[in-house]
C-alpha cells in the first residue's frame, strides 16, 4: 500500500532580519491512510512550521531548502499557490490552536462552513449547499445547525467553535487532517470531548490527521504513531506503545517523567533542565545535548543518526550505538505502567 | 435594547452636539469682529474709503456695528433662532439666501469627489494589498505617498497649467462657461477641480484600506481560509476587506470634513462658485454674517459625520452589536 504522504528530509528555514532561522532541519516522516501520527514537542520545535510547509501556508520569509514532499506518489514539493489551491481542503486540511481567531467575527459560523464546501462544489445549488453544511455541522456535534448556522462566532463557545472549525475543514472530504494543537486553548473538560469526537471522527471517516501537541495524555488518547520533535529534528519515532513504555531518547525520557500522572506522588515535578537552543544558529552535534544528563562526549561532535530500535520504533541518539555505554532509562522515563 | 437607555444616549450625544455648536458660534463671531479690517468695504466696495466720519458712523449704526461686540452677539443669537442669519454685506441679501445659491456647487463637487474617493480607495487598496511588495504595489505606494504630499493648491496650479494653458483641453475656471452651458459645459468645468480633489485624497484613504487588509491577512482565519482551499484574491476580498471594512466605513465618515475642507480650497484655486470661495471671502471682506454661517453649517457637517462615524462602527461589526443585548449562547 503507498504511503499516503511522504516527507523526506526536509528542511525549511525563516529569513528574519535576525538571521536564518532553521525552523525544521532533516526531517522525515511518512502517513498512512486512516492514520493518526502525533508531533510531540515543546513550543517553538518547528511542529506547526512542519505541518504548514507541507500545506504551503508559510510567510514569504520562509523557504523549503531541500527534501521533497510525496502526496499519493506525486512530488508536490515544488507545487505553486494555483496547484496547491486544488490540493487544500480535498487532500488535506487544517485546524488550528485557537477557535477564537480561527474564524473570521465578521461572518457567520454557517457562511465560513459554506464558503468552504462550495471551493470544491462551485456549482451547488442554494439549498444544497444549506443542507450540506447542516449536514457537516450536525457530523461535529453541533445541534440545531439551521439555527446556529446563521450565528457569529462570539457567539459560540470555544467548544463549539472548534467543532465549527472542524466542520469547515471536513467540507472537502480531507484525506489528511493537520490538527495544530486544537484542543490547547479550551477548557479541560471540552479538551476531552474534542478529542473524543475528533477520533471518533476520524475512524468513521476513515482521515489520517497529523496532530500536533506537546500534550503526552493527548497523544495516547488519539495517536497510532509519535514522532518526538526537538530542535527542528524528529528524534524518536515509533507507535505509541513503543515510545510510552519503550523510549529511547533521553529527551522523550524527560518528556514523560515531566508528565504529573507519572510522577508518582512525589512533592515536585520533573522538569528538564535548561531551554531549548535557539534555530538561529544550532549547536553542532546533537541539540539536546547540553541539556542531556545522560550526554556523550560524542554528542557534542557529531550529530546522531537515527538508530532503528524495532521496525517502526527508531531513535537519534548516540546511546543506541552499539559501542555506547549501556544506561537504564530513569524511573518514569520509560517505565510507564510497568 | 431598551428604548429609555437609547432616547437616554441619544439625548446626551444631542446636547453634545449642541454645546459644540454653541462653543464654535461663540468663538467665530468673536475673533471675527476682533480682527483687523473693516466690514463697510464689504458693504461700500471702494466708496468706503470716501465715506466722512458722519457717514461712516451712519452705516454701522444702520448695521448694528457700533454697539459692544456681547449686545451684538446676543443680537445675532436673538435673530438667529427666528430663522434671520442677517445679511451678506456683499450681496446685500439674505446670508442663507447666498449660500443656498451656491450650496449646489459645492453638494456637486464634493459629492462627486467624495464618492470617487469612497468606491476608489477600497478597490486602490485591496489591489495594494493583493499586489503586496510587488513591482505595482510600490510603485502606487510611493505615488501616492508623493501626490498626497502636494498641497492642494499646488497640485491646482500644476493641473491648470498642463491641460488649460499647455494643452487647452478643459477650461480652468468657474463652474460653467459664460452665458451659461449644457451638461457637457457643467462637467468639462467639473473635471479639474474633481481630479484634483480625487488625487489629493484618495491616496490616504487607499493607503489606510491596505493596511488594514493586511493586518487582517496575518490573521489566523485567514490561514484557515486558504486551508480550505481558498484563492489568496478570494481570501482577501471575502475576509479581509470585509473585516477592514466597518473600519473603512467609519474612516470614511470622519474624512468628510477633510475632504469638504479639500474642496474647499480647490475651489478657490479654480474660481469655482461654491461655497469654499464664498468662506474665503466672507473671511477676507470681514462679511460677518455670512462667516458665521458658513462656519456654523460646515461645523455642523463635521459634528453629524463623527457621530455617524461612531454610530456606523457600532452598526457594522457584529461583535459592537452584541454587547449592546444579543446574548452569547453557551
Amino acid at each position: 500500500m503507498p504511503e499516503l504522504l511522504e516527507v523526506k528530509n526536509l528542511s525549511v528555514s525563516f529569513f528574519t532580519p535576525a538571521g536564518e532561522v532553521q525552523a525544521v532541519r532533516n526531517v522525515s516522516f511518512s502517513l498512512k491512510a486512516g492514520e493518526v501520527l502525533a508531533l510531540v514537542g515543546e513550543s517553538g520545535c518547528g511542529k506547526s512550521a512542519l505541518c504548514r510547509s507541507i500545506m504551503k501556508l508559510l510567510p514569504g520569509t520562509a523557504r523549503i531548502k531541500s527534501g521533497s514532499i510525496l502526496a499519493n506518489g506525486a512530488d508536490i514539493t515544488h507545487y505553486g499557490e494555483r496547484d496547491m489551491k486544488k490540493l487544500r481542503g480535498r487532500l488535506f486540511a487544517m485546524v488550528l490552536q485557537d477557535p477564537m481567531t480561527a474564524l473570521n467575527p465578521t461572518m457567520t459560523v454557517g457562511a465560513q462552513i459554506a464558503e468552504a464546501v462550495r471551493v470544491h462544489r462551485p456549482r451547488i445549488s442554494r439549498a444544497a449547499l444549506r443542507d450540506r453544511t447542516a449536514e457537516l455541522m450536525e457530523l461535529v456535534g453541533i445541534d440545531r445547525p439551521r439555527e446556529r448556522m446563521e450565528r457569529y462566532p462570539h457567539q459560540f463557545s470555544g467548544g463549539m467553535r472548534q467543532r465549527a472549525v472542524l466542520a469547515a475543514a471536513l467540507a472537502g472530504d480531507p484525506a489528511i487532517l493537520f490538527a495544530d494543537e486544537p484542543t490547547t486553548a479550551l477548557d479541560v473538560t471540552v479538551q476531552a470531548q474534542i478529542l473524543d469526537l475528533f477520533r471518533d471522527l476520524q475512524r468513521r471517516l476513515g482521515t489520517a490527521a497529523v496532530f500536533v501537541t506537546h500534550d503526552l495524555g493527548v497523544v495516547a488518547r488519539v495517536a497510532d504513531r509519535v514522532a518526538v520533535m526537538y530542535a527542528g529534528k524528529i528524534v524518536e519515532t515509533g507507535t505509541v506503545e513503543e515510545v510510552f513504555y519503550d523510549p529511547r531518547h533521553p529527551y522523550t525520557w524527560g518528556l514523560l517523567r515531566a508528565l504529573p500522572a507519572l510522577a508518582g506522588g512525589r512533592d515536585s515535578l520533573y522538569a528538564i533542565p535548561g531551554m531549548p537552543p535557539t534555530l538561529v544558529n544550532p549547536p553542532k552535534g546533537d541539540a539536546f545535548a547540553c541539556r542531556n544528563e545522560y550526554a556523550l562526549a560524542i554528542d557534542y561532535e557529531e550529530e546522531p543518526p537515527m538508530f532503528p530500535v524495532t521496525d517502526t520504533h527508531s531513535a537519534a541518539t548516540w546511546l543506541l550505538d552499539p559501542r555506547a555505554p549501556k544506561i537504564a532509562p530513569p524511573a518514569g522515563g520509560g517505565a510507564v505502567g510497568r | 435594547m431598551k428604548l429609555g437607555s437609547w432616547a437616554v444616549r441619544t439625548g446626551k450625544k444631542l446636547l453634545a452636539l449642541l454645546f459644540s455648536l454653541l462653543a464654535l458660534a461663540t468663538a467665530v463671531f468673536y475673533i471675527s469682529r476682533l480682527a483687523p479690517g473693516d466690514p463697510l468695504v464689504a458693504y461700500y466696495g471702494q466708496r468706503a474709503e470716501r465715506l466722512t466720519p458722519d457717514q461712516r458712523a451712519q452705516a454701522e449704526e444702520r448695521l448694528g456695528l457700533n454697539d459692544p461686540i456681547w449686545v451684538q452677539y446676543a443680537r445675532w443669537w436673538e435673530n438667529a433662532l427666528q430663522g434671520d442669519f442677517g445679511i451678506s454685506y456683499k450681496y446685500k441679501m439674505d446670508a442663507a439666501e447666498v449660500i443656498a445659491s451656491r450650496a449646489g456647487n459645492t453638494l456637486v463637487l464634493g459629492g462627486a469627489g467624495f464618492a470617487l474617493i469612497f468606491v476608489l480607495a477600497p478597490l486602490l487598496g485591496a489591489l495594494c494589498a493583493w499586489r503586496e511588495g510587488g513591482p505595482l504595489d510600490r510603485v502606487l505606494c510611493r505615488l501616492g505617498a508623493a501626490v498626497s504630499c502636494i498641497p492642494e493648491f499646488w497640485l491646482s496650479l500644476v493641473a491648470i497649467l498642463v491641460f488649460s494653458a499647455a494643452l487647452g483641453w478643459l477650461p480652468s475656471s468657474g463652474a460653467y462657461s459664460v452665458g451659461g452651458g449644457g451638461l457637457g459645459d457643467r462637467i468639462a468645468h467639473l473635471i479639474l477641480p474633481l481630479g484634483v480633489v480625487v488625487a489629493g485624497h484618495l491616496w490616504y484613504y487607499a493607503y489606510m484600506v491596505r493596511s488594514r487588509v493586511l493586518e487582517e491577512a496575518r490573521a489566523d482565519y485567514v490561514l484557515l481560509a486558504k486551508a480550505k482551499g481558498l484563492g489568496r484574491g478570494r481570501v482577501l476580498l471575502r475576509h479581509c476587506l470585509r473585516c477592514a471594512l466597518p473600519s473603512y466605513l467609519s474612516l470614511m465618515a470622519v474624512s468628510v470634513p477633510h475632504i469638504l475642507g479639500g474642496t474647499y480650497v480647490v475651489e478657490m484655486v479654480f474660481s469655482y462658485p461654491g461655497l469654499g470661495t464664498l468662506a474665503y471671502e466672507s473671511a477676507r471682506y470681514q462679511d460677518y454674517n455670512l462667516l458665521m454661517l458658513l462656519c456654523i453649517l460646515s461645523g455642523g457637517v463635521v459634528m453629524c459625520s463623527g457621530m455617524a462615524a461612531q454610530w456606523i462602527s457600532g452598526r457594522l461589526d457584529p461583535r459592537v452589536r452584541a454587547r449592546d443585548g444579543e446574548g452569547a449562547e453557551p
